[in-house]
């Protein structure tokens, strides 16, 4: 490949090798902040221009912390293990867009089948727990106990 | 018979003794026992509450100012720095709600009637023509004057040609070598503000006293800090506790021209023009940090100076919030929020500290509103903005069952001028400068 110099023609692609995770806050953010787990490489233009260009979101302000996995667990053998050290970035979205990282385990509708069926299995389990403890008007008193 | 007769006397007696001295309203004892109360160093909240009262009893019987300023801010903890001039996003909204200000678009009604004459006068002769450097006659202006009294409306021309002079003689006389990196501001900007405001205060105090006794401060430093909010320690060893949110505001304005005497009240002090925006966030995701270091109130002068009331302030807003930035990153609803920030905090910051430097503080709330002003420039574009201080009453005790809110007028950010071309000044908007010179103009009534 000829050597590229500005404003000559792109001849190879590259394609990023970094990935983004978007995550659920620990600690409420305001609506506009989305927060994403990214590469220790990753710079914050870095993590501007993939979202610019590639998912065409439009971002205001970015800010990068990195955060430290502890290294106090030990293993079998008594060895520190640590977990892995991550960098977290806060992006701001512009055109005054908000997001809410969305409830990925809603609650099911259960069906009326699935409901009777539950009830049935309830009552069930129930009745069997009472024919194990015996008669409550012994007292917790076994009923080989006696005359 | 008399045994029996002394035996029931002797009987009766100790009675009969007692009720020889009637007097009914006996002077009732004091008490035995000192009060009840609770401990002073228990571990317990009664004991805390004890501990603040003692403090807020002794901050109230502080004899002078400064012992009150002194044992306020004596308590270092750490605290969020407070920037007016910032680059985060939607500061203003931010601002707003730790200084619960209310923010109204526009200027103040009274302000604009009372010199809509000068418009009249100024606005006809020379409407939106370019005037020659230090050419200008005044006699064309001076004619549609009325001729009653001894013109109490100031000169148009000759104030525009003062502007045009500070303008010419900092941008296109003087030879200036180019600005070093990222000082754009203290090249040109800067010194053409200080020459404006002072030869404009120069010239208008003939007809406003109170500038003929004003002070006018370069570079000044404002500070002010309070508490507003609650939040629970995070860290450290006072981990669990519940803690007030603290703020410092630490502000340098280009300018600043203090009084002797108070600026009137715009608006009465228990008046509601809007509403406070409530942000349930902490402040650290504005961002917003925290540093522990001396908690200073000042106004720019020490408690002795006479002039202790606040009128005018100029900011210079620096280079890296230039609009060609916010432009060229495509955040162009960020610009006037800069203007906004800076206003609502930096005027705050001085009326409060005003307000301290009478006494007045979050226990002991004003009595009286305190009115400052403020022109937040970047050279080209002016932003006006007048606030009116009704409460200090921040704390999460006071703040309770207080309904009065903090007032912020303020305009969007306008251009003195186009461009300055070989010795001309293009474009001159003759409102900024009429606004300027309202500002300037502005006393109390019985001046």
């Amino acid at each position: 490949y000829p050597l590229f110099q500005r404003g000559g023609p792109q001849l190879r692609i590259f394609r990023p090798n970094f990935f983004m995770l978007a995550v659920r806050p620990g600690v409420p953010q305001p609506e506009d902040t989305v927060q994403f787990r990214v590469s220790m490489e990753m710079t914050k233009v870095d993590i501007r221009n993939y979202l610019e260009r590639i998912y065409n979101v439009p971002v205001a302000a970015v800010r990068t912390r990195i955060q430290y996995g502890a290294n106090n667990k030990r293993n079998h053998r008594n060895q520190r293990v640590k977990k892995p050290d991550y960098k977290v970035a806060y992006v701001q979205l512009g055109q005054g867009q908000t997001f809410q990282f969305p409830n990925l385990f809603p609650e099911k509708e259960q069906d009326t089948e699935t409901r009777s069926f539950d009830d049935f299995r309830d009552k069930y389990m129930e009745k069997e727990k009472q024919k194990q403890e015996g008669d409550p008007r012994r007292g917790g008193v076994p009923d080989w106990f006696g005359l | 018979m008399a045994a029996l007769g002394a035996r029931r006397l002797f009987c009766h007696g100790r009675r009969w003794f007692s009720e020889t001295t009637p007097d009914a309203p006996s002077p009732t004892p004091g008490p035995l026992y000192p009060p009840v109360v609770a401990s002073v160093t228990a571990k317990s909240q009664a004991a805390k509450w004890r501990r603040l009262d003692r403090f807020k009893q002794r901050v109230h019987a502080a004899a002078t100012v400064e012992e009150k300023l002194r044992l306020y801010g004596k308590l270092q903890r750490p605290k969020y720095m407070v920037y007016p001039q910032t680059f985060a996003l939607n500061a203003d909204r931010w601002y707003r709600s730790f200084t619960k200000t209310v923010f109204v678009p526009g200027m103040p009604p009274g302000a604009a009637a009372a010199k809509a004459p000068v418009a009249a006068t100024g606005a006809t002769p020379e409407a939106g023509r370019a005037p020659e450097p230090g050419a200008e006659a005044p006699g064309a202006a001076n004619t549609p004057e009325p001729p009653v009294g001894a013109a109490p409306y100031p000169d148009m021309g000759h104030l525009r040609s003062l502007t045009c002079d500070a303008l010419l003689q900092e941008s296109f006389y003087q030879n200036k070598k180019r600005p070093f990196l990222y000082r754009d501001q203290d090249h040109t900007p800067g010194p053409f503000l200080t020459q404006l405001v002072s030869t404009l205060a120069a010239f208008l105090s003939g007809r406003n006293p109170l500038l003929a006794e004003s002070s006018l401060d370069l570079k000044p430093e404002v500070n002010y800090y309070w508490h507003h909010g609650e939040e629970v320690v995070v860290h450290g060893h006072r981990k669990g506790r519940v803690d007030p949110v603290r703020f410092q505001i630490d502000d340098n304005p280009h300018l600043q021209i203090r009084v002797p005497k108070q600026l009137p009240e715009v608006v009465p002090l228990e008046s509601d023009l809007g509403d406070v925006p409530v942000i349930d966030h902490q402040p650290s995701k504005l961002p917003l940090f925290k540093k522990q270091y001396e908690n200073k109130v000042f106004i720019g002068s020490k408690v002795a100076d006479p002039c202790c009331y606040g009128h005018t302030q100029f900011h210079l807003l620096p280079d890296r919030l230039k609009r060609e930035r916010f432009i060229r990153e495509r955040l162009e609803d960020q610009i006037e929020v800069v203007y906004r920030s800076n206003g609502i905090a930096s005027l705050f910051a001085w009326t409060a500290a005003q307000a301290m430097y009478q006494g007045f503080w979050s226990e002991a709330d004003v009595t009286r509103p305190f009115v400052s002003q403020a022109v937040v420039t970047d050279g080209k574009y002016f932003a006006f903005f007048c606030y009116q201080l009704n409460t200090l009453a921040l704390t999460p005790e006071t703040i309770k069952n207080n309904p009065r809110k903090n007032i912020c007028w303020g305009t969007d950010s306008k251009p003195l001028y186009d461009v300055v071309e070989d010795g001309n000044v293009k474009g001159f908007n003759d409102e900024v400068l009429l606004q300027l010179v309202r500002f300037l103009l502005n006393r109390p009534k019985e001046f």
